[in-house]
């Protein structure tokens, strides 16, 4: 870790953090993309709930506040917890996240109790336990990072190897099954792997910081690919920029780390969402607004034709399209706006040739055409190839 | 009434309000949208500290409810886009709301005592010592505020009861025989969102989480029948009260935790039990189709 923290150009505190933050970014990332595409996006939530009563019983076992003891007690909680959660999932007709719901309840209930009865035994000790849950990234110890390293190392190289049966077992578990891959294994393993992440990391930052990490690189990269492999990727790249980000950014204003992080985080997803490309909201509003001002102007070139006059409404769309220009008696097609009329026609005539005769052609590609793509989709020989169609009205030729 | 029976008598009202809406959530796949409140409201308290510097319990929900209902709405408007799958709106806006708070209570209300534990989390055993009087006749002031929830609840289900089931199971029928679909869902949310921040201030979050799942879910193992579903979860509620403070009272642990405990035993129960869809018939059922193939 030591030349890695020395390369980052900050305070050496500051630039432990920024590792930190990088390192889990990325982890949390790439992990959460298997519970998000699952439908458990907020399992974060339950494991992080779930340590509670692991720590209260690591704490009774030991009798110390031992940071390793408390660790493991609430690694082996999560563990159980989430064991117990894909358990209800798979064997019920209970929801995933209903399930994820179960588990925090009754995990977090279990801990309160314990709280209380520890708190009752009157060991001086115990104070504080409860507050074990909520780290500080500010406190984040050069070690922390290299065991965050370590297992950020160990899951994404198994996620690599793996990466072809987890797909299988993501998307279509029974087929998995079918051909012969141990889908409940591998849902364990991912599982249990996203546990001791969450663990770790709820000790360094926090339980909520956690949730959001896991779900919003996938939510961000999903916007952006349809493809697995690209998604984990960008997951991981986008968790370790906004960490970065985020770390960077707080130190500059003096702020808490954690809080900058997931609001940064969300501030991504929110772009994502609402501009990608293909996906996102105002893309897609932009579209339809494209494809009703081009409906529009069909609309108004062929009353154009039919009718001799051009709609009144529709005069400023075609004259800034330079279709139209002021005559003596009201607007009058210019030279393109004659040729933009001939051009609707054309694309009507040929798209009643293809209602019509469309299924004499042999196409070789599967897809439908729509109305506006029709050339383009079928290529110059088969649009001769129509009209020679229609112009003969479907006679063999 | 004695203090226990005040305790679990808040304890059975918030279960019951709690149940009328839980089934809906567990249906509608946004079981841990209480979870999300719970942590949503702490940048409404710091408003109202920022804006009237009190902590007084009515300001408090007052500010709490308002960032409430902004969790629902957020969640509800990401998940309507249909880019956003449920589970994953829910865990993108209560974290960033709690950053938000967090934030807050660092920038402007450093050194002040200001944290969930000990504004808004109410404890349940406390529930008997705040009384207000009511036609002559003092009363806790929780079991009072629990009794109006419950009653608006009632009123929303039962009067909203074919819309809400009809959306809840196909909003594309409903939209098309002219229900609202997005309204009746933004409705449900709000009512999750009031009933959770009442709640919270009387028995504290962890309870609250824990009656809006597991007591549908157990229901949901149970019956077919939507208005079965939502009986039998008033009706583990109420039996997670009782029993839950006799455990409480036995161990002397944590009543909150206890009445969770107790709920979770009756998931336990329902899982192994239930008729038809209970584990110990699913492996009878899965028994009883192997031997036939063993024999052959």
């Amino acid at each position: 870790m030591g030349p890695l923290i020395d390369a980052i150009p900050l305070p050496y505190t500051d630039a432990v953090v920024v590792l930190g933050a990088a390192v889990l970014g990325l982890t949390c990332g790439v992990l959460g993309a298997f519970a998000v595409l699952r439908g458990r996006s907020l399992v974060g939530d339950a494991v992080a709930h779930a340590a509670l009563p692991g720590v209260c019983v690591a704490f009774l076992l030991g009798g110390t506040k031992d940071v390793p003891l408390l660790l493991v007690g609430a690694g082996v909680a999560g563990v159980l917890g989430a064991v117990v959660m894909l358990a209800i999932e798979r064997n019920t007709r209970i929801p995933a996240d209903s399930a994820i719901g179960l588990v925090l309840s009754a995990f977090f209930s279990l801990g309160v109790v314990l709280l209380t009865y520890i708190a009752g035994s009157g060991d001086a000790d115990q104070a504080g336990l409860e507050s074990y849950l909520f780290g500080q990234a500010a406190g984040l110890l050069e070690s922390d990072v290299a065991v965050m390293a370590a297992i950020s190392a160990v899951s994404l190289a198994a996620v690599a190897l793996t990466v072809r049966a987890m797909r299988v077992v993501l998307f279509d578990p029974r087929f998995g099954g079918s051909i012969g891959l141990p889908v409940r294994a591998l849902e364990i393993t991912s599982t249990v792997m996203l546990v001791i992440a969450v663990v770790i990391g709820v000790r360094m930052v926090g339980a909520i910081l956690m949730v959001a990490m896991l779900i919003a690189p996938t939510v961000t990269a999903r916007q952006l690919t349809d493809r697995l492999v690209p998604l984990l990727a960008l997951a991981g790249v986008v968790g370790a920029a906004v960490g970065v980000a985020g770390a960077v950014g707080s130190t500059a204003a003096g702020l808490p780390t954690g809080p900058v992080i997931v609001l940064l985080a969300l501030g991504i997803v929110l772009a994502a969402v609402l501009l990608a490309p293909r996906r996102g909201v105002l893309w897609r509003a932009g579209a339809l607004l494209h494809r009703r001002r081009l409906a529009a102007c069909d609309a108004a070139l062929l009353a154009w034709h039919r009718d001799g006059e051009l709609p009144a409404r529709s005069v400023r769309a075609l004259a800034r399209r330079g279709w139209a220009e002021p005559g003596p008696a009201g607007p009058r097609p210019t030279a393109a706006g004659r040729a933009a009329i001939q051009e609707v026609l054309e694309r009507r005539a040929l798209w009643s040739a293809w209602l019509e005769h469309g299924t004499r052609l042999d196409l070789d590609d599967p897809r439908e055409p729509g109305p506006h793509d029709l050339a383009a989709v079928l290529g110059p020989h088969r649009v001769s190839e129509l009209r020679e169609l229609a112009a003969t009205n479907g006679a063999p030729r | 009434m004695t203090d226990t029976a005040v305790i679990v008598l808040t304890a059975a009202l918030t279960g019951t309000a709690c149940a009328l809406l839980g089934p809906f959530l567990v249906l509608r796949r946004v079981a841990l949208l209480g979870d999300a409140v719970s942590h949503a409201v702490l940048p409404g308290i710091v408003l109202v500290w920022l804006v009237a510097q009190t902590r007084a319990p009515l300001a408090v929900v007052a500010g709490a409810a308002l960032f409430a209902v902004v969790c629902v709405l957020a969640i509800d408007a990401l998940r309507a886009t249909g880019l956003v799958p449920p589970d994953a709106a829910i865990g993108l806006v209560f974290p960033a709301l709690f950053s938000l708070g967090v934030l807050g209570v660092t920038r402007y209300a450093d050194g002040i005592h200001l944290d969930l534990d000990s504004t808004i989390y109410g404890e349940i055993a406390f529930v008997p010592f705040a009384t207000v009087t009511v036609a002559g006749v003092p009363l806790a002031r929780a079991t009072v505020v629990l009794a109006v929830v419950v009653a608006v609840n009632l009123a929303l289900v039962g009067l909203l009861w074919k819309e809400l089931k009809a959306t809840t199971f196909d909003p594309e029928f409903s939209r098309t025989v002219g229900l609202r679909p997005v309204l009746l869902s933004r409705l449900l949310l709000l009512a999750v969102a009031v009933t959770a921040v009442s709640a919270f201030e009387a028995v504290g979050a962890i309870l609250v989480v824990t009656l809006l799942i597991v007591p549908a879910a157990t229901a949901y193992l149970l019956t077919d029948r939507l208005a079965v579903m939502v009986a039998v979860a008033v009706a583990v509620s109420w039996v997670g009260a009782v029993a839950g403070n006799a455990l409480a009272t036995a161990t002397d642990s944590a009543i909150s935790g206890a009445m969770g405990l107790a709920c979770t035993a009756c998931f336990v129960l329902a899982l192994l039990a239930a008729p038809r869809h209970g584990l110990v018939v699913r492996w009878i059922r899965r028994g009883r189709r192997r031997r036939p193939a063993a024999a052959a």
